[in-house]
């Protein structure tokens, strides 16, 4: 497989370094000629010394014949940039993009880029995981990411404590599947009761956040926004 | 010093560029490699743009790179040295070079560096004779053109 990597910071560097030790093509674009020179010295012979934004050195590079662009660069303009004109110009089947900043996400996924990678969101959901927040916490997105995974865990005052699942009115496009309880994970049931610590699992459109949160958590804060 | 100061070596790899500094470094290694019987190698290395597959049928249909192979085979000829000549196509010279003098345990590299009359005039070394100088394990030796009216 031929994989085209952009950018030659950290992220770069050790993902090129890992595609060529599992012998696939890769070429790597560092517009720093210093930073490629560094890298060239290191990995070899498999770093262009150019902007990747710029569509000739993109096709330079073999992006017309590149099954993957990969996009890291540390700015999130760049990296849509790469993926825009490699996925529209040079049809590249395959692009992934880094996204720094979580809030760029919807951008991203509206504009065409295959795949998302945001280390902001995954340290985020790390950090949630482990300090117990009232809020819903967005475990994963689905698909193109038009749907997620949400964790709403119950606390005192939650609306939910004592109510049958089946009574719960959830929002349209949007399902609670499953529940953690004493650290054992079931399906939820219509008629099962929902407890204080109960961890409910749903899917739904990232719209749905809202209403689950009424319905799991209790009516949302205006002066605190929900979390992303 | 020593009475013979001929340098020793038994595996010499030529560079080929396809200028004139070619017929120079093959009729000094060749010169050099008869009385020893050493081996010569001569390579000639097709760049091909990363936008092009590896392995895409380049070198083996350039003209010019099978002339250039035929030009060192004659000038060791003439020198009475037998030269294997080499085609290669990668995506940089000097890497290639590098690759090649390891894969043949050559004792000996040697480039060529010509005079270029375009911008004024000079030995611009480019990037394969540095990269080979750094990378090369084996004795890395590199002929300047002389100076003179012709190549002024």
């Amino acid at each position: 497989m031929f994989v085209l990597v952009v950018g030659g910071g950290k992220v770069g560097y050790y993902l090129a370094k890992e595609l060529i030790e599992n012998s696939h093509e890769v070429v790597l674009m560092e517009k720093d000629r210093d930073r490629a020179a560094q890298i060239a010295d290191e990995i070899g012979s498999i770093v262009v010394a150019h902007d990747g934004c710029e569509g000739k050195y993109l096709g330079e590079a073999g992006c017309a014949r590149a099954d993957i662009v990969a996009a890291v660069t540390g700015d999130d303009e760049d990296n849509l940039v790469i993926c825009q004109m490699a996925k529209r110009h040079f049809d590249v089947p395959r692009t992934i993009a880094r996204v720094n900043n979580p809030k760029n996400e919807a951008l991203f996924r509206h504009l065409g880029v295959d795949e998302i990678i945001s280390p902001t969101r995954m340290i985020l959901g790390s950090i949630e995981q482990d300090i117990p927040v009232h809020e819903l916490l967005h475990l994963a997105a689905l698909g193109e990411g038009e749907l997620e995974i949400i964790e709403a865990h119950l606390q005192d005052g939650s609306p939910a404590i004592g109510r049958a699942a089946g009574d719960l009115t959830m929002p349209v496009g949007c399902s609670l599947f499953a529940v953690v309880r004493d650290g054992i994970a079931s399906p939820l049931l219509p008629d099962m009761r929902l407890r204080v610590g109960d961890k409910v699992i749903a899917i739904g459109p990232s719209e749905c956040s809202v209403k689950l949160h009424e319905q799991l958590i209790g009516a949302v804060d205006v002066e605190a926004s929900p979390t992303v | 010093m020593s009475e013979n100061p001929s340098p020793v070596f038994q595996r010499a790899l030529i560079a080929l560029a396809g200028g004139p500094s070619d017929a120079r470094i093959v009729k000094l290694v060749a010169e050099l490699a008869r009385p020893i019987k050493a081996d010569i190698t001569a390579v000639h290395v097709v760049e091909v743009a990363w936008s092009q597959p590896l392995d895409a049928d380049i070198a083996g249909r350039s003209e010019s790179a099978q002339q250039i192979l035929d030009q060192a085979e004659a000038t060791a000829e003439h020198a009475k040295v037998r030269l294997e000549p080499v085609l290669l196509q990668a995506r940089e010279v000097g890497a290639a070079l590098v690759d090649e003098a390891i894969e043949r345990a050559a004792d000996l590299l040697v480039l060529g560096l010509p005079y270029r009359k375009r911008f004024g005039g000079d030995f611009a070394i480019g990037r394969t004779i540095p990269y080979v100088l750094k990378n090369a394990p084996c004795a890395v030796w590199v002929v300047r053109e002389p100076i003179t009216e012709e190549t002024m």
